[in-house]
């Protein structure tokens, strides 16, 4: 599964950089290195929506309070 | 230096300075439909056939200074065709030129195997779609009237990775790209780019975030021999900086982790390649997956001095300052934790400085924290010098047969003689540049240029060694590993 996170100044700001340590964390407590590719991406121009992450070609907003239930649902729950 | 886009290096770096000045007041959204207008003013066109297609081009071009794509298509690859620049190179391969006298022996006819070669009223005549590439004729040519034209791009691009769309226009196959850069500056017509992280940098620092910069081992010498690290260090908090670390500190640390790698590695019998290259790297994830497990786990140069800023504070931006390309990839592989936030080359962080009206300027060298070992990481052979200190230091009595790949096709062919199961050495040091980090893509100079200052430079560091100075900075505690 391919995860991309935005890493643009804008989405930096709103806190992509605490969503990608958070994701770290839970796919290596999870044990699902092997299966989730944690990708960076330049800005795409959706600022405006938060921190933009891409979960196989959809994208989502998050925020960095919701990162685990995001991660629970999206990612957990797909695999 | 001389590259073949060497007259069209100005217009590319007076984009990047243009975006950067935009940037930096803050103005970006409001004026970036302003520059090819500024920048393309008219009537008369000066390098394409008309203004309208200049304009394109610089529009594409702050489009990849802006990090996206130069036409809105989704890609994560770090190179990318500036395709209205593109000027579509004949593709047919063998050319029969005005040399050819038609003469009466047709050697070249004769050597065809594919009966690709006619006579037509003047001279021989190749049939493109019967040539099969084999270069017979041109070898066999008494008057050498038969070139061999190439795609400058697709002559450099070590994995075979580009190829041409129906209109000709030159098409990067991302799945074997490894963002090496080799291509960007073999484009006489400069069409071939890379995303940048220059302007995310500016308005971090505009926001007040804490950046501290990493600049490559391989800088040293690269802008002579008065321009010093102390001169970057100055250079970089006059922009806004908060700080700047030598990466050559993170050589040591590499070294360190991978000696203890390899010397466990050694006596299992077990053949490893380096992993500080991230070209290299890339090279092994994309085209040699079943190498992986040989490949080294330790951490880049670049990483280790990330990890140690941001233990120290983790607020830390961390930005990569170097002559590479695929750093920038590097950066974006999020399964590595607390890697560098962005990469920059060294004409990216230059348009930074120009468009706030800083140059380096020649200082005292009183800037050292990494040993000669760490400084010469960036030369081909350096990461392989680095460990062997590193034996010595640890009393290991190793002799590593090491093969030191000087390249991306010296690269390969390691690869493929370990894939088979053939590799004559131990380990394999790789480099995707010929020469080392020192000539990378974006190199100010050449490694034969920059040679001289860089011997004073680096002859004038203390001769502290690696674990010694690893201990001095506090850097002998930083996780070195992959995972």
């Amino acid at each position: 599964m391919k995860v991309t996170i935005c890493i643009g100044s804008a989405c930096h700001l709103k806190g992509s950089r605490e969503i990608i340590k958070e994701m770290q964390e839970l796919v290596a407590a999870n044990g699902i290195k092997d299966k989730v590719d944690l990708n960076g991406a330049f800005c795409s121009g959706n600022c405006v929506n938060g921190v933009c992450v891409t979960v196989d070609g959809t994208l989502y907003s998050v925020q960095p309070e919701n990162t685990k239930s995001f991660f629970e649902k999206e990612i957990l729950g797909r695999l | 230096m001389v590259t073949n886009d060497a007259t069209i290096l100005k217009m590319k770096h007076d984009v990047l300075c243009e975006v950067a000045k935009l940037a930096w007041a803050g103005e970006l959204e409001e004026k970036r439909e302003e520059l090819p207008y500024k920048m393309i003013p008219g009537p008369q066109a000066q390098f394409r056939c008309c203004i309208y297609k200049e304009r394109e081009i610089i529009k594409q071009r702050v489009r990849l200074a802006e990090g996206q794509c130069p036409v809105g298509k989704d890609s994560l690859n770090v190179v990318q065709v500036i395709n209205a620049a593109c000027e579509e190179c004949p593709i047919a391969s063998y050319v029969v030129t005005d040399n050819c006298r038609k003469c009466m022996g047709k050697a070249c006819q004769n050597s065809c195997n594919f009966g690709a070669i006619s006579m037509d009223d003047t001279r021989a005549h190749i049939d493109p779609n019967k040539c099969k590439e084999c270069g017979k004729c041109a070898q066999a040519c008494p008057y050498s009237a038969i070139a061999h034209l190439e795609r400058p791009c697709k002559k450099v691009c070590p994995v075979d990775a580009i190829t041409y769309d129906e209109n000709g226009i030159c098409v990067i196959d991302e799945k074997k790209c490894i963002q090496c850069g080799a291509c960007i500056h073999s484009c006489p017509f400069g069409a071939i780019g890379t995303k940048t992280f220059m302007v995310d940098v500016i308005r971090l620092i505009n926001a007040g975030k804490r950046v501290v910069a990493m600049v490559a081992p391989a800088t040293e010498g690269q802008f002579g021999p008065e321009i010093t690290m102390a001169s970057w260090k100055t250079a970089l908090k006059k922009i806004g900086f908060a700080d700047m670390v030598e990466v050559g500190l993170g050589g040591d640390m590499t070294a360190a982790a991978e000696a203890e790698e390899w010397a466990e590695a050694y006596k299992e019998g077990k053949k490893m390649t380096t992993s500080c290259c991230p070209a290299f790297v890339n090279m092994i994830k994309q085209h040699f997956p079943m190498l992986l497990d040989n490949m080294s786990t330790t951490v880049s140069p670049m990483c280790g001095v990330s990890r140690l800023l941001k233990q120290q504070d983790p607020e830390t931006t961390t930005v990569f300052i170097g002559p590479c390309i695929a750093k920038k990839s590097e950066t974006l592989d999020l399964n590595i934790q607390d890697n560098a936030d962005y990469a920059m080359t060294f004409g990216e962080i230059r348009a930074m400085m120009r468009a706030k009206g800083v140059e380096l300027e020649p200082e005292e060298n009183t800037y050292q924290e990494s040993s000669v070992f760490g400084k010469r990481f960036g030369n081909g052979g350096g990461v392989t010098a680095a460990v062997v200190q590193c034996f010595e230091e640890m009393g290991e009595d190793i002799k590593p047969n090491v093969m030191k790949c000087n390249g991306a096709a010296e690269c390969k062919k390691a690869l493929l003689l370990m894939k088979v199961g053939k590799l004559p050495a131990d380990f394999v040091e790789g480099m995707a540049c010929v020469g080392g980090c020192v000539g990378g893509p974006s190199k100010h100079k050449t490694e034969m240029e920059a040679k001289k200052a860089r011997d004073i430079l680096i002859g004038s560091a203390d001769k502290r060694n690696v674990h010694e100075n690893l201990k001095k900075v506090g850097a002998d505690k930083v996780h070195m590993h992959r995972q």
